[in-house]
């Protein structure tokens, strides 16, 4: 850069930063006179300005660090200088469009962090519900076979979310309606949160639902999915503490053919085999995997994501 | 019982225990069994007939008309199913009157059940 055009640019950028001589650039008389010109004028301005106390406090209060570097870009208000200008800038009161925006975004973003916060802690207090002593209990330890004719105990749950169903592959429409249901859930959940959650499914029917049966009856509706069976007093102690009203006959010939009456919830169990949350019948899939995804977004302790037999 | 000799003897419908039982009530079995279901359902809707179960009348009448479909209902699913659905069909019937008379009145009806997240 030359010196000639260094010192234009000097001046150019003493021009745009001092405001008084940008007043005295619009005033006529100064119409005429050169940025180097106003740039001087605008040091003696300011000399006097730090004399009189009072005008330069009115001076910093308007402009600011403006003075030596202005590091916002837009209008200030000592541009306005006419009448006009000052009316046209008043006649929208404090309020332009920017404020506006603002104002709506700051709102609509507490209004959010609140809500979210407000259904954070509805969760929780569902969740807690059933932790410590003296609360209801659902659930419990059970020692059942899986459909490969495992064992598998309740400890077996513990490190991942578990959605327990209780169910019998002899049901006419509801239980295979909510199994499909499940395996849409549990597609859903894993999805998004990886692979936390056991699919279980319990059988009420023992005597006819052996591992080999609910094997065959399950991957139907989901690979994934865990059939337990056991004796009927297992199978009973366990719908007992899952508080699952059934009624199987208790003795039933080989082939023979009844129905089995059973509740028909979804029990959602956290990690440490606490019962969470019932989901019923009348949850959509889609509301269901909300429910259960945000109860294990929640969860800030360790979660397992290996599979159990792996 | 009708069922049992055909359900045992004639090898079309699906495959059942002695007992009247599913061997297996696999996907496609239910799939088979709610098809049959719904033809017999339909042939009483065309008669107007709620109660093919329940009622001597209503047997005899579900029988006469559309013996052809329970049959094949019976062949198709477990005898415990058939009772199930044949139940079932009047229990809706019934509720779904129920909840026109108590909203033609002006009520309101929910059945009680679990709140939906955001209902809480």
């Amino acid at each position: 850069m030359s010196a000639p055009s260094r010192c234009i640019a000097a001046a150019a950028r003493g021009f745009k930063s001092i405001p008084v001589a940008r007043i005295s650039h619009r005033t006529i008389t100064s119409h005429t006179s050169t940025p180097a010109a106003s740039l001087r004028q605008a040091i003696g301005g300011n000399t006097t300005c730090l004399r009189a106390l009072q005008r330069a406090k009115e001076e910093s209060s308007k402009n600011g660090a403006g003075r030596i570097r202005n590091f916002t870009q837009s209008a200030s208000r000592s541009k306005l200088k006419t009448i006009d200008q000052i009316r046209a800038r008043n006649k929208g009161g404090p309020f332009n469009l920017t404020a506006a925006i603002l104002f709506v975004a700051a709102s609509a973003g507490l209004w959010a962090y609140f809500r979210h916060e407000k259904e954070r802690m509805a969760r929780k207090r569902i969740a807690e519900q059933t932790k410590g002593i003296g609360k209801p209990k659902v659930g419990g330890p059970f020692q059942l076979i899986d459909q490969d004719g495992r064992p598998f105990s309740s400890d077996d749950m513990l490190g991942k979310y578990a959605l327990v169903y209780f169910g019998f592959s002899h049901c006419p429409d509801i239980c295979p309606d909510e199994l499909d249901k499940m395996a849409l859930m549990y597609d859903k959940v894993v999805a998004e949160c990886g692979n936390v959650l056991l699919p279980i499914m319990i059988t009420c029917d023992p005597a006819r639902d052996k591992p080999s049966v609910l094997k065959e009856y399950l991957t139907e509706f989901h690979p994934n999915f865990i059939g337990l069976t056991g004796e009927y007093d297992n199978i009973k102690d366990t719908c007992k503490a899952y508080r699952v009203y059934f009624s199987t006959p208790n003795n039933v010939k080989p082939g023979q053919d009844y129905l089995v009456d059973h509740s028909i919830y979804f029990y959602l169990m956290d990690p440490e085999g606490d019962f969470v949350e019932a989901i019923g019948r009348n949850f959509t899939a889609d509301q269901a995997a909300k429910v259960i995804r945000d109860h294990i977004k929640d969860w800030e302790k360790p979660l397992k994501k290996e599979m159990r037999w792996q | 019982m009708g069922w049992f000799s055909s359900g045992s003897t004639d090898t079309s419908g699906v495959k059942k225990t002695e007992g009247g039982a599913f061997e297996s009530p696999s996907r496609s079995n239910r799939k088979q069994c709610y098809a049959a279901r719904d033809a017999f359902f339909e042939c009483l809707d065309k008669n107007q007939i709620l109660d093919s179960i329940n009622s001597k009348a209503g047997r005899e009448k579900s029988a006469s008309v559309c013996g052809e479909f329970d049959k094949e209902f019976e062949k198709n699913c477990a005898h415990s199913w058939v009772e199930y659905f044949k139940k079932q069909r009047v229990v809706n019937y019934q509720r779904e009157q129920t909840i026109k008379k108590i909203e033609a009145q002006g009520g309101e009806i929910s059945a009680p059940q679990l709140p939906l997240p955001g209902q809480k």
